[in-house]
């Protein structure tokens, strides 16, 4: 009964807190259109939070340079469990237009393990959207 | 009997339960009408339009992972959630709801709750400074610069109900028009419920007056480094307070809960829903302005003009007094 109850509570409330790691800024935009009123994401429970430790889902767009890798892992770390990485972007999903480039990792789950991929490039805040939904989905069909 | 009557009173109504669930309902209330105000939805699928959405967050942060940072110094880290959610619950106590308080109230007891009140706002200084952070250390200096500006405003706005009624029990404040009669003391006041509004908005740091926790600054202020239940902690007290202050203001100002126990409870409800949309209507019309400009408009405007009201009101007790 707890259990369901935290449970739901978790599905309903999502924080999350966006996190560019070496994105060439379009798939940034897009996830910012898809805060912006005209989607108005507060729906569903979700709101943008500045801090990882108040975050549950954590945004990424971008390859992961080389340089940021170090730092998304140490965001990461710092977010309170349960947590869930989703990718945006063709780039976060597997270096995308970066891919075989000298100072990139190819991917956040190169680093970090991640919980949903959204494609694209750059990816529309629809599909954000509905990657962040189906992520809840999965979480609503999850024992507990 | 009377020992349970007591218990009743502080456990579910007007105590810890009623409170918290109120509350949470005030801020499902502010937040669609913020939305609303953007041209957005708000909260909708969370129960009936959204209304569980409060509930569900802190929920959620309960049920969270816990950490203290390394960094910080445990104790304090620890306790300054559970003091300023204690001081704003027994804030709450004292809210003259027509006799059912008045078995704590007495001479003197709003000068206790504005005590109480300005406890949180130390709490967070405290839980900002003791996260030893750099955000959550320039968030801490900016509550306490801003409770420097807010704080004397706030106090003066109460001063003019006391001095109007001649006395400083809330309940005596909050039935003066029924017992007198003289219902002109409300748009008499008017100025200084303004005040009182504006300080109660910087006392709960919302728009204009966010900014010890201007996320685009300093990522989360104070809370910066908070997580899960305390972080949930928080946000309960920033929801009870919304709802002690927008009561006491009601009561202060509005006319207070007078006329039976049914009466008193409708209109406690009725008139702390007409200050939060007050409150939210300043929120969603103004942007956030600097800790500068907050000090400057406080001591600049606010306080000139409860002077201002204070002088009136003691104009009118003269006037009175003589003819
Ligand atoms: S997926 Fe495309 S649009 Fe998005 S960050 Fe990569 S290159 Fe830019």
């Amino acid at each position: 009964m707890l259990k369901r109850l935290v449970k739901w509570a978790r599905v309903k409330s999502p924080w999350i807190l966006h996190f560019n790691s070496g994105a060439c800024n379009a798939c940034d935009i897009e996830i910012l259109a898809a805060l912006m009123p005209h989607y108005d994401l507060e729906r569903f429970g979700i709101l943008l939070k500045a801090s990882p430790r108040h975050a549950d889902v954590l945004i990424c767009s971008g390859p992961v340079t080389k340089q940021v890798a170090k730092r998304l892992k140490r965001i990461y770390d710092q977010m309170p469990e349960p947590k869930f990485v989703v990718a945006v972007g063709a780039c976060a999903c597997s270096g995308g237009a970066f891919r075989g480039c000298y100072n990139v990792m190819e991917g956040v789950d190169q680093v970090i393990p991640v919980s949903a991929y959204v494609p694209g490039c750059p990816v529309k805040p629809e599909a954000i959207i509905d990657g962040v939904a189906k992520l809840l989905g999965k979480l609503q069909q999850s024992a507990a | 009997m009377d020992a349970i009557k007591v218990l009743i009173y502080i456990a579910i109504f007007p105590g810890f339960l009623f409170q918290s669930v109120f509350s949470t309902y005030l801020e499902w209330l502010d937040r669609k009408l913020y939305a609303r105000m953007q041209n957005r939805l708000g909260p909708l699928y969370t129960g009936w339009n959204g209304i569980l959405q409060p509930v569900a967050d802190i929920l959620k942060l309960f049920a969270k992972e816990d950490i203290v940072p390394a960094s910080a110094d445990k104790f304090m880290f620890n306790l300054m959630p559970v003091l300023s959610l204690a001081s704003v619950f027994a804030a709450g106590l004292y809210l003259p709801i027509w006799h059912l308080t008045s078995y704590n109230s007495f001479e003197g007891d709003l000068i206790v709750v504005a005590y109480l009140l300005a406890i949180p706002s130390f709490a967070l200084f405290l839980a900002g400074w003791f996260s030893v952070s750099p955000f959550s250390l320039i968030g801490a200096t900016r509550v306490l610069t801003q409770l420097f500006a807010y704080e004397v405003p706030f106090f003066l706005a109460l001063l003019t109900p006391a001095v109007m009624a001649g006395s400083w029990k809330i309940a005596t404040i909050s039935s003066y028009p029924w017992t007198s009669g003289s219902w002109w003391v409300i748009p008499v006041q008017l100025i200084a419920f303004g005040v009182a509004l504006l300080t109660l908005q910087a006392k709960l740091e919302r728009v204009p007056f966010d900014s010890p926790e201007a996320e685009t600054e300093v990522v989360g202020g104070p809370l910066t480094e908070y997580s899960g239940k305390k972080l949930g902690m928080f946000r309960l007290q920033k929801d009870i307070l919304l709802f002690v202050g927008s009561a006491l203001v009601a009561a202060l100002f509005l006319g207070g809960f007078g006329g039976g126990i049914i009466l008193g409870c409708i209109q406690l409800v009725l008139k702390t829903i007409f200050v939060v949309i007050l409150l939210s209507v300043v929120r969603a019309a103004c942007a956030r302005i600097r800790i500068d400009q907050i000090v400057t408009f406080s001591w600049k405007y606010l306080a000139p003009a409860s002077l201002v009201q204070l002088l009136i009101v003691l104009l009118i007790k003269g006037w009175k007094g003589v003819a």
